[in-house]
């Protein structure tokens, strides 16, 4: 009833450009704004900026970062989905929630949680110590606040999709022949590849831009823990704009690119349709 | 013998879902296994394949123990109720998929792949995917899927349930003529007697995790063995009546018991009469026609060929109706059905059978109550000596007070079955008041005898209870040793019945005893007529069961002192009494005859209620 007359077609003229003015400025024009930055001194300033070592490094470490993060994160999430989905149990409801808080609490207040069990004067932290181990404000302390962080994501992905499997799916693979880890290759884990593949590239892009645990658990150590988005506040607040926006440009067009792909494959994440 | 299931048993959370079940499946048969949802089929079947453990027993293919094995490994196929299709797997890739876990070349899966789909009709199909069948192609889907990699029996679990009356009939052709063709052994689960009668090589009858009968359909349906079978497998009036000189006497009717079907003498008899086998007719029918009488046409249902009649007769002594069972029904309801342009005139009708079939009497069930807490625990002893010579079905029942002492009281209760010596006994907890389950449990399993132990302590609340809503025999158990050689029935405690003869009489018979009958006569009066034609038609009674049997008459102040004296001084080992309505005032044991007998004497007693 919307939209298809062509006497509402002008009608609709009037509050499609209110709502587009008034996204301007708060979407738009500022995703606008950070390519026009990054290029206004011209391709080569932009290149230069892009290719100084610390915005590399911050680059390259956040890449490798929401790699694994993704990666492991696609296995404990998929392991987390199967058990959750599969068996009923006394307090699952609690547990669910439990797993899915991460989602919710700021992520800043991870970092300080992660800092205050890690960190040097944490509780697991002191036990690790006298053994020379020291998590925080390391890679390895990145990796994990990433993990925590984008946990859910998996989960909320893979679930639905498990739970929605008949119970007779695994019964009947079993009674064809095929064995437990045939089952799951080549039974469970095709039925799950939309879920798995949305869920991937949501941890992977949560990941590249994550922030507030960031900051809290690495220290921000140039060449050593900080990550694209620490690079970037950091030039920023030095009064390097260039070099922010470098880097911010390139993050905002892999951001773009995973959008995407997430785009194309939201109706099919639902379901496994080919 | 391509399945052999022997003592095959499962209970899920200390319920018994399938009690001790064997089952022999021939080579190539179609077997359907039917019941109510609940009857424990499809566990069974699940148990067959692997699906889930049995607690005890054996599980024979080919005459290989696959008991233990896996379902990978057991060589079957087998076909869902939701088709169970793997969405992003095409048709074709579907049926392959066990012969690629069998790591078959791909030219051969092929031809198989191909050779499936065409014999399932769905040639052509291989590419597709399952959202874009129907439910009747997916199911076809799953048939195919389940017979590629050539099983040695194929299980197939409520396969058409999911589908619409048409489809179904086309797909249960379809997989006749498939699993026919392939020679496949095959089990069937389904609810759908229909179902049962059009596919079946044989059918296997499951109620309440029991296999009750096993037969081809035709036998089945003509000549069932139990009630449930009678009444679960197509439509039909069961009558009970008394047999009587080798005939079963229902209203004017005599007919005549067959001799494999063993019965005793006025001993009740249930008559299945199927709809077709009832004649409806608006004038008397001629001689030499079992009419059994006239009646009123209460319902008539058009069934296109066939019309469907309810005839509603007056009720007609020492007959009874047991199915159709219709509440607050007081004449017997008979289902007729007749072709549909057939004309049977006004709603009065003639009443006549062309056919019948008479049922085997039933085993005969105990049911022992087991309560220590009230001063009653079960009397083992008595519960064994009867088991034997009724060939009966034992079940032990306890009471729990709540809903967390049920599990720890039925796995006391399974311990406590073995202990008394009464292995093969159910065990059954109910919850609840005591006196009040006891009743629901007999209402329930229809139990010929009750055996509760007299409680210690005077605790005498729930036994009183029982007495006074007591609808079967109940033997309170008191006293030594449980041999019964000698039976006293007492006929001078309330109406002059003939059911504690009979029941007297039918325990004698069983056990081997002598019977004796007492009338108790007030002090200084001589005997009525009545009395003594009573007590002789009691002793034609016990005659006719073939039991030794003799009559006293004793003087005495009081019925109660006459049968109190009688019990010590013959030697007796059992009394029985009839049991009458219990009168205003006589809640306790000093006004409960009953009562008072079991309280003064150390005897067992059997309490017999009147006929209904």
């Amino acid at each position: 009833m919307i939209g298809n007359a062509p006497g509402q077609r002008s009608r609709a003229a009037i509050p499609v450009g209110l709502l587009v003015l008034v996204l301007l400025p708060l979407i738009l024009m500022p995703i606008a704004a950070v390519f026009v930055f990054a290029l206004k001194g011209g391709p080569g300033e932009f290149w230069r900026a892009f290719t100084t070592e610390d915005a590399q490094f911050a680059l390259r470490f956040s890449l490798l970062i929401a790699f694994f993060t993704a990666v492991i994160n696609a296995v404990l999430g998929t392991w987390a989905a199967s058990v959750l989905s599969k068996y009923r149990f006394r307090g699952e409801r609690p547990l669910a929630i439990a797993i899915n808080l991460p989602v919710a609490i700021p992520t800043v207040v991870v970092g300080t949680s992660l800092l205050l069990l890690w960190g040097p004067i944490g509780l697991f932290g002191k036990m690790l110590e006298p053994l020379g181990l020291q998590p925080m404000f390391t890679p390895a302390g990145v990796l994990l606040a990433h993990l925590f962080v984008t946990f859910p994501y998996m989960l909320g992905s893979v679930k639905p999709l498990l739970d929605e499997l008949e119970v007779t799916y695994e019964e009947a693979a079993y009674t064809l022949g095929a064995g437990k880890w045939q089952t799951f290759r080549y039974v469970i884990l095709p039925a799950l590849r939309g879920g798995l593949f949305s869920g991937t590239l949501l941890t992977f892009a949560h990941s590249l831009g994550e922030f507030g645990a960031t900051v809290m658990v690495s220290g921000n150590l140039r060449l050593r823990t900080q990550t694209a988005p620490l690079y970037i506040f950091a030039q920023f607040e030095a009064g390097h704009v260039a070099e922010a926006n470098a880097v911010a440009a390139v993050l905002a067009a892999l951001s773009f690119v995973i959008f995407f792909f997430l785009l194309r494959y939201s109706g099919g994440a639902g379901n496994a349709k080919r | 013998m391509s399945i052999r299931l022997e003592q095959l048993a499962k209970s899920f959370g200390g319920q018994p879902v399938v009690k001790p079940t064997s089952l022999e499946v021939r080579d190539g048969e179609l077997f359907v296994l039917l019941g109510a949802s609940g009857s424990g089929k499809s566990t069974v079947l699940r148990m067959v394949a692997g699906l889930t453990a049995p607690d005890s027993g054996t599980i024979r293919l080919h005459e290989r123990d696959v008991t233990h094995l896996p379902p990978q490994e057991r060589g079957i196929g087998f076909v869902f109720q939701n088709y169970s299709i793997f969405r992003h797997m095409s048709v074709g890739e579907n049926i392959e998929f066990p012969l690629k876990i069998r790591k078959v070349p791909p030219a051969e899966r092929a031809r198989r792949r191909e050779e499936l789909l065409d014999r399932v009709g769905l040639g052509g199909f291989g590419n597709r995917y399952a959202h874009q069948l129907s439910g009747g192609q997916q199911q076809r889907v799953a048939l195919a899927r389940a017979l590629v990699h050539e099983p040695s029996v194929l299980l197939l679990d409520e396969p058409f349930g999911a589908l619409d009356v048409k489809i179904r009939s086309q797909l249960r052709r379809n997989l006749r003529e498939v699993q026919q063709q392939l020679g496949v052994t095959a089990i069937l689960v389904t609810h759908d007697q229909e179902e049962g009668f059009e596919l079946a090589d044989r059918i296997g009858l499951m109620e309440r995790g029991e296999l009750l009968e096993v037969g081809e359909p035709e036998a089945l349906y003509a000549r069932p063995h139990t009630l449930f079978g009678a009444t679960f497998l197509g439509a039909g009036t069961v009558l009970v009546g008394r047999a009587r000189e080798g005939a079963a006497r229902i209203g004017p009717l005599a007919l005549p018991i067959p001799s494999e079907v063993e019965h005793e003498e006025d001993e009740r008899v249930r008559v299945l009469v199927r709809p077709e086998q009832v004649e409806i007719s608006a004038a008397p029918p001629e001689r030499g026609v079992r009419l059994l009488g006239q009646g009123t046409i209460v319902e008539r249902n058009f069934l296109g060929a066939l019309r469907r009649v309810r005839v509603r007769m007056p009720p007609i002594a020492g007959t009874r109706q047991a199915a159709p069972a219709v509440y607050g029904e007081e004449g017997l309801l008979i289902d007729a059905v007749l072709p549909a342009e057939a004309d049977m005139g006004g709603p009065d009708v003639w009443v006549s059978l062309r056919g019948w079939h008479i049922l085997a009497p039933p085993q005969p069930r105990l049911l022992v109550c087991d309560l220590p807490d009230q001063g009653s625990p079960a009397p083992f002893p008595l519960a064994r000596a009867l088991q034997a010579p009724f060939n009966a079905k034992v079940s032990l029942l306890a009471v729990a007070g709540s809903a967390d002492g049920v599990e720890p009281l039925r796995a006391a209760l399974t311990e406590r079955t073995v202990a008394g010596n009464l292995p093969d006994a159910e065990a059954v907890v109910r919850r609840g008041d005591p006196a009040a389950e006891i009743a629901a449990e007999q209402r329930q399993s229809l139990y010929d005898f009750t055996l509760f132990q007299f409680p210690t302590g005077g605790r005498v609340e729930v036994l009183m209870e029982l007495l006074e809503s007591l609808a079967a025999p109940l033997l309170v158990a008191q006293g030594g040793p449980a041999s019964f050689r000698r039976i006293l029935i007492c006929t001078a405690v309330g109406e002059p019945g003939k059911a504690d003869v009979r029941v007297g009489g039918w325990l004698a018979r069983r056990l081997g005893a002598e019977v004796t009958l007492l009338h108790v006569l007030p002090e200084g009066a001589g005997a009525a007529p009545w009395v003594n034609a009573h007590l002789n038609a009691g002793l034609a009674t016990l005659r006719a069961l073939e039991v030794p049997g003799r009559s006293t008459l004793r003087p005495a102040r009081t019925p109660l002192q006459g049968i109190l004296a009688e019990a010590a001084e013959g030697g007796y080992d059992l009394i029985v009494l009839g049991r009458h309505a219990p009168q205003p005032g006589e809640r306790s044991i000093r006004h409960d005859v009953t009562l008072q007998i079991l309280a003064d004497s150390t005897k067992s007693v059997l309490i017999v209620p009147p006929d209904e």
